[in-house]
């Protein structure tokens, strides 16, 4: 019978996702934690099953192996329920266990623990009671609770991407969208029949920038607040207006502007629009990433021949090669804690995605893909997602720093790409 | 690969050698010509055509070769794309004529407005490609000036790879979308 009830929840499921980003593992950590997310109770014939999407969260940071509901054993929703035996025969190590209960108000009572299977202790209680439209919600908090517990990293399930779509067919092929760190969720904010490109949150996720080439088909770059939907066009100088990317302390944006006559790193001052010139090389300077200490920049520049990375520092505009393996090298971004560059590294004609640690000086090639483009690191630095091709077609994928883990997020509608990872929200 | 180039400018140059060697000179009618012309033979005067275009259309296109191909530029302002070798903002020699047509357009035309926009195939960073592809608009733009045109007449716009010309992923397509578009803004010929 409960059988019979977990297929009909899992075709549900499958409905609700057609016009979603579908997740996949591809590649997982051998040494994933083997963890049981027991399906809460009165989780049937819930809007959202909670304890399914956290399992889902959990599955899809690699770190965590969760264990089929099927294979349980015993399917406990409070401590004294709990049988250890029955998830050490199988090789758990934790037990997340809860149960979701409709409220006469509207919304639902959500409660779960978190159990360490060997020492037999709760290490986790919490109790939420939110309205249905913030189930979800709740399970990514939930997950990133959890995560937190665990790996002593704060967990960004809760966190978007933005990202921009192309369906040549379409009336307006190119879109902004944003959704939640799973795929759930999609929110249009822009349609345009001409290109949309390189949008960028600002530290407080309340607002994106990008570049838009709406007006008469000539790029100019946006500030887009969300809640709103106000716009500014904050840059439309002759030539290009591209690359913008947020300071962290919201005030400005890093651009490149070509309107010298030459593509150059600029500062601007959202508010007061003061423009600052920070690079002037006869060579392409462009793709300005903002690193945490908001004094620095790496950015990609043609001065030495091939596109390559280079440091900058705003104050005195000294600049200084960062990358040097391959001819190749280009749109850096940089982990929170400013340890590691992401990138595009060329090598023998593949486009890969590389990580150099800048206190070790080591470099690796993280994917396996061909095209990569666009890296985005997670607010926790934990997984950089990309834009890269399957098929012909513009995917997104994500990757762990150490490259152990990989997630596919398959379009089911045209192509997906320039992949944004929000901040923590 | 690279090798096509050759026999395509052997030919070309094959066809301006057989021009110049089409007027006779002095030394074809000396030595064998010793008799003199007894009667005037009856001459039919021969109805000169046109000097016909090269024909092309037996140079293999290849991806290598595409941007340079003669067939791709008819040497007038009908012709609206340039296209560019992988990783160069060089102007093929083939494309000379037609540029020059539009310059001569341009000059004529003080009202019209052309709005050169300029492309990059799929491989490598977005960014980076619109700035790449505004080197290929600029080196357009260059050529246009030199030949006198004002540059009140000339707006530059870069899309990288945002807008391609070929949606596939072979190296084929990749030479179609390396490109600049002349674009009219106003008074298009």
């Amino acid at each position: 019978m409960s059988r019979i009830a977990v297929v009909v929840v899992m075709l549900l499921a499958s409905t609700f996702a057609r016009s979603e980003l579908l997740i996949k593992v591809t590649e997982g950590r051998v040494d994933a934690v083997p963890i049981a997310v027991v399906p809460f109770a009165g989780s049937q014939g819930a809007p959202e099953d909670v304890s399914a999407i956290v399992a889902a969260d959990l599955h899809r940071s690699g770190q965590f192996k969760p264990l089929p509901a099927e294979d349980m054993l015993s399917r406990p929703s409070k401590q004294s329920e709990v049988i250890y035996r029955d998830f050490r025969v199988l090789g758990m190590e934790y037990i997340v266990a809860g149960s979701m209960k409709a409220q006469e108000t509207g919304g639902y009572e959500i409660t779960y623990a978190l159990y360490d299977v060997s020492s037999e202790v709760k290490l986790l209680e919490e109790t939420y009671r939110p309205p249905v439209s913030q189930l979800r919600d709740v399970a990514h908090a939930i997950s990133d609770r959890i995560y937190e517990q665990l790996t002593g990293i704060p967990g960004a399930f809760s966190t978007k991407i933005l990202y921009v779509t192309h369906n040549r067919g379409a009336a307006n092929p190119f879109q902004l969208q944003y959704a939640d760190a799973d795929g759930h969720r999609v929110t249009t904010i822009l349609r345009s029949r001409e290109p949309i490109m390189s949008p960028a949150w600002s530290p407080d996720g309340r607002k994106v920038t990008y570049v838009s080439f709406e007006d008469r088909g000539l790029p100019a770059i946006y500030v887009h607040e969300l809640a709103t939907t106000k716009r500014e066009k904050v840059s439309s100088f002759k030539g290009i207006n591209g690359a913008p990317d947020w300071s962290p302390d919201g005030q400005k944006l890093a651009l490149t502007l070509s309107r010298d006559g030459n593509p150059e790193i600029y500062m601007l001052d959202i508010n007061t629009k003061a423009l600052t010139r920070l690079t002037n090389h006869y060579g392409i300077d462009t793709e300005p990433r903002w690193l945490p200490d908001g004094e620095n920049l790496v950015f990609t520049s043609s001065r030495s021949g091939g596109p390559q990375i280079y440091k900058l520092n705003i104050n005195d505009k000294s600049v200084r090669r960062v990358s040097f393996q391959g001819a190749y090298n280009a749109r850096p971004d940089v982990t929170p804690d400013g340890r590691y560059l992401v990138y595009v590294h060329r090598r023998n004609g593949n486009f890969n995605v590389g990580v150099q640690d800048l206190q070790r000086g080591t470099f690796n090639i993280v994917t396996r893909t061909d095209m990569d483009e666009s890296p985005s690191v997670a607010p926790n630095g934990s997984m950089v997602i990309y834009g890269t091709q399957d098929r012909g077609t513009g995917v997104l994928e994500a990757v762990s720093i150490d490259g152990r883990v990989k997630v596919e997020l398959p379009s089911k509608e045209g192509e997906v790409r320039e992949p944004a990872w929000s901040p923590f929200l | 690969m690279r090798s096509f180039l050759n026999p395509l400018f052997a030919l070309m140059l094959a066809a301006a050698l057989a021009a110049c060697s089409s007027t006779p000179t002095e030394e074809d009618t000396s030595a064998t010509d010793t008799t003199e012309p007894t009667e005037v033979a009856p001459v039919t005067p021969v109805e000169p055509t046109a000097p016909a275009k090269p024909d092309t259309s037996s140079i293999p296109m290849t991806a290598d070769n595409f941007y340079n191909h003669p067939s791709n530029y008819d040497g007038t302002t009908n012709t609206k794309v340039i296209y560019f070798a992988f990783d160069s903002n060089t102007v093929p020699a083939a494309a000379f004529e037609t540029l020059r047509a539009h310059a001569t357009y341009l000059k004529n035309n003080a009202n019209a407005k052309v709005r050169l926009e300029g492309h990059a195939d799929e491989r490598g960073t977005r960014e980076y490609n619109v700035a790449l592809s505004e080197r290929r608009s600029k080196a357009v733009e260059k050529f246009l000036r030199v030949q006198g045109v004002s540059a009140s007449q000339i707006e530059v716009v870069s899309y990288g790879e945002e807008k391609p010309a070929a949606f596939g992923h072979s190296e084929m397509d990749w030479a179609k979308n390396r490109r600049v578009e002349l674009n009219y803004t106003a008074g298009r010929p």
